[in-house]
């Protein structure tokens, strides 16, 4: 195990030094992060990073093997196109969690903002709190699951992949081009492992899935406008 | 990208340091401009007046002493090439709209507030630059809105920088991160009706619009929100203040941050990010406002 104290250290110089540390050890500490953007970006291998602190921007950004365990909170895109590994944030993140994700796990025990899991294409992600609007948007692939309150357009052009939500008004709130059905005995089975993973206690039984309406290229409709007089200046 | 903050306070002592506190944590979001608008509360009738050059204060005093006698006046340097005029005028304040535009109609003056509660501090920089250079003189405020400039739009100069005023509804001011893409039809549809521009900032225009809607129209802020929000094009999330309103509104594809974070104590805090509300409460969750959406908050 070893400590790292990254206190006014440059981003470059924080990630040069994780790279260099990734390699020898298998267990890092770091302290006093201070919100610091881009941490822990295109690490690869198998350590695990633990930050007693809050980071940034891009946290995690992608990431290819490592776990990264932020005590804090994280700023906008936390793990944007990660590759694999696991981040755990154990408070809240911005917006735009997990864009463009392609594998690994990312558990959020907070709450995340909004487009959380836009165009995600794998892996899975899990929110234990609530997320914004647009969560799950033109995702392509992967699982996400939301234990808490959904926003506005949830799964909003979808083009594959599968969102599970617990919130009981999710119908209300669902985008274009996708369903909201019970959910499968099988997804049951992979959620149920995952949770059993990450220690979560919550029972699989009440989970919806939203799915894409048409998997794969969208049926195209003309656009017609319509014209609405606009207000008079 | 811009940053914008506001705060609703009524029993926070400097509400002042507060916003730029918050402004202090958005440098990254633009550093070109930083302003505040304070909004106190007192009677006298205050003005707040960039001169391009020190030459000029008296023409400045020749115009104010049409309207009424000058008290308290100080002149002083900023940060860049402005000089910069504070003081008190005691006139009648039905006029405040015809003294604004008197001012703003000399090319070398610009007014950056005039009013009876509302004072707006901007220079160029970031929020440390304008703390250094101006003392952030208020009394009991209740509430302020701010902003950091990226300038994309027009030129950088103090006088295009946020907050903006309007001659026409004095005691409003605005913030804006975004961009109009209709601002020239909409500045030519304008001027038509005899609305006047001091500057080629998009900005100005939403400002003058919706002081155009309360005043002429008889509008609430509610519905000028709503009125601006379906006559604006391209980007926008706005911040509104009047001296006992705060409304925001924001474009439908909802492309600009903005948070709010209501205490039941009646203290609302705004912040493009997180982070900008963290010098007044840390951890708290912030819920992002919805697309479209126009909300008010009364002080």
């Amino acid at each position: 195990m070893v400590r790292l104290d990254i206190s006014g250290m440059p981003t470059l110089e924080v990630n040069h030094k994780l790279r260099e540390l990734v390699q020898q050890d298998n267990e890092i500490i770091v302290e006093n992060p201070h919100s610091v953007h881009n941490f822990a970006t295109a690490l690869k291998g198998k350590a695990k990073i633990t930050v007693e602190g809050s980071t940034g921007f891009y946290t995690g950004g992608f990431l290819q093997g490592p776990t990264v365990i932020i005590k804090g909170n994280t700023g906008l895109y936390t793990g944007d196109n990660m590759d694999g590994g696991e981040i755990i944030v154990e408070m809240n993140t911005g917006s735009n969690c997990a864009p463009s994700m392609a594998g690994g796990t990312m558990l959020i025990k907070g709450h995340s903002g909004s487009r959380t899991g836009w165009g995600m294409k794998g892996g899975n992600l899990i929110v234990c709190g609530n997320v914004g609007m647009w969560s799950g948007k033109m995702t392509l692939g992967g699982r996400i699951i939301i234990l808490g309150e959904v926003g506005m357009g949830i799964g909003e052009s979808m083009y594959g992949g599968i969102i599970h939500v617990l919130d009981p008004k999710a119908d209300e709130k669902l985008g274009g081009n996708v369903a909201l059905k019970p959910i499968a005995d099988k997804e049951k089975k992979e959620v149920e492992t995952l949770f059993k993973k990450f220690a979560i206690e919550q029972s699989v039984d009440s989970f919806r899935s939203i799915m894409p309406k048409v998997y794969g290229r969208h049926e195209y409709v003309m656009f017609k406008p319509t014209h609405k007089k606009r207000a008079e200046v | 990208m811009c940053g914008i903050a506001g705060l609703i306070a009524k029993e926070r002592s400097n509400l002042g340091d507060d916003l730029v506190n918050m402004l202090k944590e958005l440098v990254h979001r633009g550093r070109d401009a930083t302003g505040v608008a304070l909004y106190e509360q007192r009677d006298d009738i205050q003005a707040r007046i960039t001169l391009t050059d020190p030459s000029f204060e008296n023409d400045l005093h020749q115009i104010i002493q049409n309207f009424g006698q000058i008290s308290n006046a100080k002149i002083y340097p900023g940060v860049g090439i402005f000089t910069f005029f504070e003081g008190s005028i005691a006139m009648d304040s039905n006029q405040i709209s015809q003294l604004h535009w008197d001012i703003d109609s000399h090319p070398n003056l610009c007014v950056h507030s005039l009013g009876q509660h509302l004072k707006v501090y901007k220079d160029q920089g970031s929020a440390e630059d304008l703390v250094a250079v101006h003392q952030i003189d208020v009394g009991d405020c209740t509430h302020g809105i701010g902003h950091v400039r990226l300038a994309t739009e027009s030129v950088e100069n103090i006088n295009f920088a946020h907050p903006f005023v309007s001659y026409i509804y004095p005691g409003l001011s605005l913030v804006h991160n975004g961009q109009f893409t209709n601002y020239f039809n909409m500045r030519r549809k304008m001027e038509s009706l005899g609305i006047r521009f001091k500057t080629a900032n998009d900005t100005e225009m939403a400002a003058h619009f919706i002081a155009y809607e309360m005043k002429e129209k008889g509008k609430d802020l509610e519905s000028a929100l709503h009125t601006a929000l379906d006559t604006f094009d391209g980007i926008f999330t706005i911040m509104v203040a009047t001296d006992n309103q705060i409304g925001a509104f924001r474009d439908r594809l909802a492309f600009k941050p903005v948070v709010i974070y209501e205490q039941d104590n009646g203290m609302v805090l705004f912040g493009s990010e997180q982070i900008s509300l963290t010098p007044i409460i840390s951890d708290v969750y912030a819920t992002e406002m919805e697309p479209g959406g126009v909300k008010i908050w009364s002080v």
